[in-house]
C-alpha cells in the first residue's frame, strides 16, 4: 500500500497528476446475491446477511434477500442450527444454537430463489493480540499517525489474521487489514495498519479486533484488496471478484474465525 | 557438458552448411572488393550503408554492423558508388583482377546541400530487400522529433512507427504488434537489457548521445536474434571520434549530458564516454520536513565504449553500460535498481569475403528494496544475469548470395528474491532458490538473389534451452498445491526444450520502385516475465521455463506492398500481418508473485493472436521531412479460466492507432517540429455493479477487458535554434511544449465511494502530464 503510495508521490514530482471524476457508460449486471455470514469464538448470536447487487451509479442501498432458507452445521459436534430472519425484509439471519469453537468446522447453507448455496470454514486456533502502538509517517506534507498491531505468530503453522479498527467507537470500513504469516513464521508481529482515508489523531480512543481466519477467507479479503485498487497506480491489470468460499456463484464470504482486541489512547 | 553441446551445435552447423551449399557454387573468375565504410569527420563506421556497382542496382551490398562491405563480381573495372543518408555519395574506381580492399570515408552533406547531393542516389533498400517489418532509424533522425522533458529518446520515438504501441502517457514501454513489454528483446551492443527504462518507465536506458544506430525488426526477424516473440530493437553504440577529441553535452530543466570522446591513436583506436543525471529531486531539499528533504529521486547512466584496430584483419572492442535509479523516502523507504552490461568484441576479417565477430557479453539487472519501519526493518533484492558467447560469422559468397551463420549460449542465472530482516523484524529471512538455465542456438541464414526481380532470405534457429539444477521443482494440483517436489543436484539437467525457429522473407519487384514482399517467422521465449500490474515496475522478476512454465512460441506471417516515388524521397508500405502466440502467460486472480517459492502455482496457460494493417508514409528529403504511420490491429487473448474460455482484447488492444511526425526547416537558425498521436483507448476492466460487503463497497466484474479507456490524443512541438557554427563551437537551444492543447489523457481510472456522498460511488480518472515544457542547451566543442 505503502508503496503505491510512494510511487504516486514519485509521479507527483514529474507530472501534474490531474484528477477529476468521470462518469462513465456502464453496464448493470442482473443482479447478484452476496452472502455475508460469520460464526466467531466470542458469545453469539451469529449473523448471515444476504443482500443484492446493485448498478455502478445506483445508491449505496443493496436490497436485502429475505426469506432465504439458511442452516449453519457445526460438522465437529453435529449441531445444525436453522437460522431466523431478525425482522421480516431485513435480510439478516440470526443463530439459534450454534456456538464459536476453536478447531471447528462449520458449514453454511443458504437456499434462496430455489438455488443452493454452501461454504465451510474451520476456525483457526486463537492466537492474543498483545497490544496496540502507534507510528508516526512524514513525508507526502503531513504527518500520519497509524496503529500498529503487536502479536507472536505461532511457529510451525500457518496462520491468517484480519484486522478491524475503530476510532472512538466507529469502525473504519474503508480499509480492510488481512495478514498472512507466509513469510513471517513464528515472528514476533508489528504489522501497521496504514490508513488511506482517515487519520488518527492524538488523544483519539482506538481499538483493534484481531481475527484468526481461514485461508479461504484471506485469499478472498486479500483479493479484494486487490480488486479495489485506487489511485493513478492501482494495484493490478486485471481487476476481478474475489473467489468466494461459497459454492455457486455467489458474491461474498463465509467465516469462522476468533477474536482477540485491545484499545488504547493515541499517544 | 557446455562444450559437448557446443560440439553438437557445431556439427549441426556443418550440416545445414552441406544443405546450402549447392547454392553458393560459382563457376566464373571472380573478385571482391571489400573494407571498411566509415564517416570521414569522426572515423565513425556506418552501419547499413549502400555499396553498388553503377548502374547494376541488383548488385548492392550494404555494409554490416562493423561497417564493412564485401561486393564481389566478375574480373573487369567498375565503377562502385558508395552512399548512406545523410552523407555524400562516394565514387571509386575498381579494377578487380584481384582481391582488392578499400576503406570508404564519406563526408557529411551539409544541410543545405543534403538535399542536391543527398537525392541524387538514395537508397531504395526499403523496396528491394526482402527483409520486411523493419525500421531504422538513425540518431540524426530522431534528434528533432519532440519528447516529453525535451530528453531526445529512441524508445518514444520508435512509438511514432507502425506496429509499435506506447505503454502509456510518457512511458518509454512499447508493445510491438500485439505482444506484451517482456516480449521485446532489447540489445545494447547485443547485451540484452532487461529493463529498459528508467524512473518509472518515464525515460528510456538509452542515452541518445552514445547511440549509433537502432534497428526495429517487427515482422520478418532474422535467424541471427532468438529469444523473445514478438521483436528485437537492436542498438549500437558509437564507437568514439578517432581523428580528434571532442565533448558535447546538454543542459535541462531536469537532466543533463555529458560526452567526451576522442583518439587513443589516431585513425587505430577511440574511446567514447557519456554520462547522464537527473535532478529532479532538488526540489525535495527545499522542502523543510526532514524526511522529505532526504528524499531521492533521481537515476544516472554512463555509457563508455573503446575500441582498438590491430592491423588490417582485426578489431577489437569493449562496451559497457551502467545505469543506476535511486528512489527514496526520507530512511524509511528505498528502492534501487539498474542494468549493467559489457560487451568485447572481436572482428576477424578471414579473407574478404569471409567477416567474423565474437562477443562475450555480461548483462545483469538487479533490484534492491529496503524498508525501514519502527525496528521492522526488511531488504528484498533480486537479479538476472547472463554470461553470453556469441560467434557470428559472414560470408559474402557473391553479389547474389550471402550467407550469415553463427552459434550463442547464454547461461542465466535468475534470484527471484533474498528477504533480509532484522532480529526484531516482522518477516524471516529467506533466499528463494536461484535458478540455472542455459540458452544455446545455432542458425544459418542465406540472402540469395534469383533474379532482378526475386530475392528470398531464408534462415533456420535451432535453439536448446536447458534448465539445470540445483534446485527444487515443484509439480502443482490443479487448486496450485505443490503435490509433487523433484530435487536436483548441480548441474544435473531438470528439462530441455529443443525448438527450430524457421524464417523465411522473399520480395518481389514490380518496377524499379516497387516490391510486393511476404514472410513467415517462428520465434520461441524462454525467459518470461512475471508482471501483473498497469504499469511496469521495476521489482518485477524475470523467470525461465521450468518443468511447468512451457517455451512461449509465435508464428507470425506478414505480406506487404512497398513503393518509393520521387527518387526515393517518398517511402510509402502497407503490411499486414498475423500471429498467432503459444503458451502464453497470464496471473490467477490474486496472485502473489512477490518472494513466492510456489509462484508458478499462480500463473495460468494460454494462447494469443493478433493482426492489422500497418501503413506508413515517409518524406525523407527537404525543407519539410517527416512520416505518417496508422495502424489498425486487433490484439486477443484466450485463457481457460478467463471470460469462459473466450477470445478477449488484451490490455494494449488498440483498433486504431495514428502518429504523425513533421519536421520543417525554417531558416538556417530554426528547426521547428511537431508530432500527433491518436490511438483507440485500452482494453480495461471495470465495475458492472456494485455490492456490500464487511461494511465496505465492493465492485462486481462481470468480463475482463469489456471496456475501453477513452481514446488518447496529444500534439506535442518543438522548436530549435541553431546558434552560431564555428569549427570549434556548436550550440543549439531546444524548446519543447509535450500536450500543447493540454488534453487530459487519461492515465488511469480508479473507482472508490464519493467522499463528498458516502451513498454513491465514483470513477475517478488521474492524468498525468499537460503541457509540460521544457529547455535544453545543447552544446558542441
Amino acid at each position: 500500500m505503502n508503496y503505491h503510495k510512494f510511487i504516486l508521490f514519485c509521479a507527483a514530482l514529474l507530472a501534474c497528476s490531474c484528477k477529476k471524476t468521470v462518469t462513465l457508460k456502464l453496464n448493470t449486471a442482473q443482479a447478484q446475491i452476496v452472502i455475508e455470514g460469520e460464526v466467531t469464538d466470542q458469545p453469539g448470536p451469529y449473523t448471515v446477511a444476504i443482500s443484492q447487487t446493485v448498478g455502478f451509479y445506483a445508491d449505496n442501498t443493496f436490497p436485502p434477500v429475505s426469506g432465504a432458507s439458511v442452516i449453519m452445521t457445526d460438522n465437529t459436534n453435529g449441531v445444525t442450527d436453522s437460522l431466523t430472519e431478525t425482522a421480516p425484509g431485513t435480510g439478516v439471519y440470526r443463530t439459534h444454537e450454534t456456538v464459536g469453537v476453536d478447531g471447528h468446522t462449520y458449514t453454511l447453507s443458504v437456499t434462496s430463489q430455489q438455488q443452493n448455496y454452501t461454504a465451510t470454514s474451520t476456525m483457526p486456533m486463537p492466537v492474543p493480540l498483545d497490544s496496540i502502538s502507534f507510528s508516526q509517517l512524514s513525508g507526502f506534507g503531513n504527518k500520519q499517525i497509524d496503529a500498529i498491531a503487536n502479536f507472536q505468530d505461532p511457529a510451525g503453522i500457518k496462520n491468517y489474521y484480519q484486522f478491524v479498527e475503530f476510532v472512538n467507537g466507529t469502525q473504519i470500513t474503508k480499509d480492510i487489514f488481512v495478514f498472512s504469516d507466509r513469510l513471517s513464521d513464528g515472528r514476533y508481529i508489528n504489522e501497521t495498519l496504514y490508513n488511506d482515508t482517515s487519520y488518527l489523531f492524538q488523544g483519539d480512543d482506538v481499538k483493534v479486533n484481531m481475527y484468526c481466519i481461514d485461508e479461504n477467507v484471506y485469499n478472498y479479503f486479500y483479493q479484494l484488496i486487490q480488486s479495489g485498487g485506487t489511485g493513478a497506480f492501482s494495484t493490478t491489470a486485471s481487476p476481478a471478484n474475489p473467489t468466494s468460499n461459497i459454492s455457486n456463484g455467489a458474491l461474498g464470504y463465509f467465516s469462522a474465525h476468533t477474536v482477540s482486541s485491545k484499545e488504547s489512547v493515541v499517544y | 557438458m557446455l562444450t559437448t553441446r557446443t560440439l553438437r551445435l557445431q556439427r549441426a552447423l556443418v550440416f545445414l552448411l552441406g544443405i546450402f551449399s549447392p547454392f553458393l557454387l560459382s563457376a566464373q573468375v571472380r573478385h571482391t572488393v571489400s573494407g571498411t565504410i566509415r564517416d570521414q569527420s569522426s572515423g565513425e563506421t556506418l552501419i547499413g550503408a549502400s555499396v553498388a556497382i553503377l548502374n547494376h542496382p541488383r548488385s548492392t551490398v550494404q555494409s554490416n554492423s562493423y561497417g564493412f562491405y564485401s561486393l564481389n563480381a566478375a574480373a573487369g573495372k567498375y565503377t562502385i558508388v558508395v552512399s548512406f543518408a545523410g552523407f555524400r555519395n562516394d565514387t571509386l574506381e575498381v579494377s578487380l583482377d584481384k582481391d582488392v580492399v578499400i576503406a570508404v570515408n564519406l563526408s557529411p552533406a551539409e544541410a543545405e546541400m543534403q538535399e542536391v547531393v543527398v537525392s541524387a542516389n538514395r537508397n531504395n533498400a526499403n523496396v528491394t530487400k526482402p527483409l520486411m517489418g523493419v525500421q531504422k532509424l538513425s540518431v540524426n533522425e530522431i534528434k528533432d522529433v519532440p519528447v516529453i522533458f525535451g530528453e531526445k529518446d529512441i524508445l518514444k520515438t520508435i512509438q511514432l512507427l507502425p506496429g509499435v504501441q506506447s505503454g502509456g502517457d510518457g512511458s518509454s514501454g512499447f508493445y510491438v504488434r500485439g505482444g506484451s513489454v517482456d516480449q521485446n528483446l532489447i540489445l545494447l551492443d547485443e547485451a540484452t537489457v532487461y529493463n529498459p527504462t528508467h524512473l518509472l518507465g518515464f525515460f528510456s536506458t538509452f542515452n541518445s548521445d552514445a547511440i549509433k544506430d537502432v534497428t526495429l525488426y517487427k515482422g520478418a526477424i532474422p535467424a541471427e536474434y532468438g529469444g523473445r516473440l514478438a521483436s528485437v530493437l537492436d542498438v549500437r553504440m558509437d564507437d568514439g571520434n578517432v581523428k580528434d577529441y571532442g565533448v558535447s553535452g546538454g543542459l535541462g530543466l531536469i537532466s543533463s549530458r555529458l560526452n567526451i570522446q576522442g583518439p587513443i591513436e589516431k585513425d587505430d583506436g577511440s574511446f567514447i564516454v557519456s554520462a547522464r543525471r537527473t535532478y529532479a529531486d532538488i526540489f525535495l531539499k527545499l522542502s523543510k520536513d526532514t524526511n522529505t528533504n532526504r528524499s531521492s529521486l533521481y537515476f544516472y547512466d554512463i555509457n563508455a565504449k573503446a575500441n582498438y584496430k590491430l592491423g588490417d584483419k582485426d578489431h577489437i572492442f569493449l562496451s559497457g553500460y551502467f545505469g543506476k535509479d535511486n528512489l527514496g523516502l526520507g530512511n524509511t523507504f528505498g528502492l534501487d535498481y539498474g542494468n549493467s552490461t559489457g560487451t568485447f568484441r572481436w572482428n576477424h576479417i578471414f579473407n574478404s569475403r569471409l567477416f567474423s565477430n565474437t562477443s562475450l557479453i555480461y548483462s545483469k539487472y538487479n533490484y534492491n528494496v529496503s524498508v525501514n519501519s519502527g525496528n521492522n526493518n526488511i531488504g528484498i533484492t533480486s537479479f538476472v544475469r547472463d554470461y553470453h558467447l556469441k560467434e557470428d560469422l559472414q560470408y559474402f559468397v557473391n553479389s547474389d548470395n550471402k550467407v550469415n551463420f553463427g552459434i550463442e549460449v547464454i547461461q542465466h542465472t535468475t534470484s527471484p528474491g533474498v528477504i533480509s530482516a532484522s532480529g526484531t523484524s516482522s518477516f524471516n529471512p529467506l533466499a528463494l532458490e536461484q535458478r540455472y538455465s542455459v540458452e544455446s542456438a545455432a542458425y544459418i541464414d542465406h540472402s540469395l538473389s534469383l533474379s532482378d526481380k526475386v530475392n528470398i532470405d531464408y534462415g533456420l534457429r535451432a535453439g536448446l534451452f536447458t534448465v539445470f539444477g540445483p534446485g527444487s521443482f515443484y509439480t502443482y494440483d490443479s487448486s496450485g498445491n505443490a503435490v509433487d517436489t523433484a530435487t536436483y543436484g548441480s548441474g544435473q539437467v531438470v528439462r530441455n526444450y529443443f525448438n527450430l525457429e524457421p524464417r523465411f522473407s522473399m520480395s518481389y519487384r514490380l518496377t524499379d520502385n516497387s516490391s510486393i514482399k511476404f514472410a513467415y517467422t517462428r520465434t520461441t521465449q524462454n525467459l518470461h516475465l512475471l508482471s501483473n500490474s498497469t504499469s511496469s515496475n521495476p521489482t518485477d522478476v524475470w523467470i525461465p521455463s521450468s518443468n511447468n512454465v512451457k517455451p512461449e512460441i509465435a508464428d507470425q506471417v506478414s505480406t506487404g506492398y512497398f513503393r518509393n516515388a520521387d527518387n526515393n524521397a517518398y517511402e510509402f508500405s502497407a503490411e499486414v500481418y498475423y500471429r498467432y502466440m503459444q503458451n502464453q502467460i497470464d496471473y490467477k486472480n490474486g496472485a502473489q508473485l512477490i518472494a513466492n517459492e510456489y509462484v508458478e502455482s499462480q500463473l495460468i496457460y494460454g494462447i494469443g493472436r493478433a493482426y492489422g494493417l500497418e501503413l506508413f508514409a515517409k518524406k525523407k528529403v527537404g525543407r519539410m521531412t517527416g512520416w505518417v504511420s496508422y495502424t489498425l490491429s486487433r490484439t486477443e487473448r484466450r485463457f481457460g479460466q478467463v471470460n469462459d474460455d473466450s477470445w478477449y482484447p488484451a490490455n494494449q488492444d488498440r483498433t486504431h492507432d495514428l502518429s504523425v511526425v513533421g519536421i520543417y526547416k525554417l531558416n538556417k537558425k530554426w528547426t521547428l517540429s511537431g508530432d500527433f498521436v491518436y490511438y483507440t483507448g485500452n482494453a480495461v476492466t471495470w465495475p458492472s455493479g456494485k455490492y456490500e460487503v464487511n461494511g465496505q463497497v465492493a465492485f462486481l466484474y462481470i468480463k475482463r477487458n469489456g471496456y475501453r479507456m477513452p481514446p488518447y490524443n496529444r500534439l506535442d512541438l518543438s522548436a530549435t535554434l541553431q546558434g552560431k557554427k564555428t569549427k570549434k563551437f556548436d550550440s543549439n537551444w531546444n524548446f519543447s511544449l509535450y500536450n500543447a492543447y493540454g488534453r487530459e489523457n487519461p492515465y488511469s481510472i480508479s473507482f472508490q465511494q464519493d467522499p463528498g456522498n458516502p451513498a454513491k460511488t465514483e470513477a475517478v480518472q488521474y492524468a498525468l502530464f499537460r503541457w509540460v515544457p521544457s529547455v535544453t542547451y545543447n552544446f558542441k566543442f
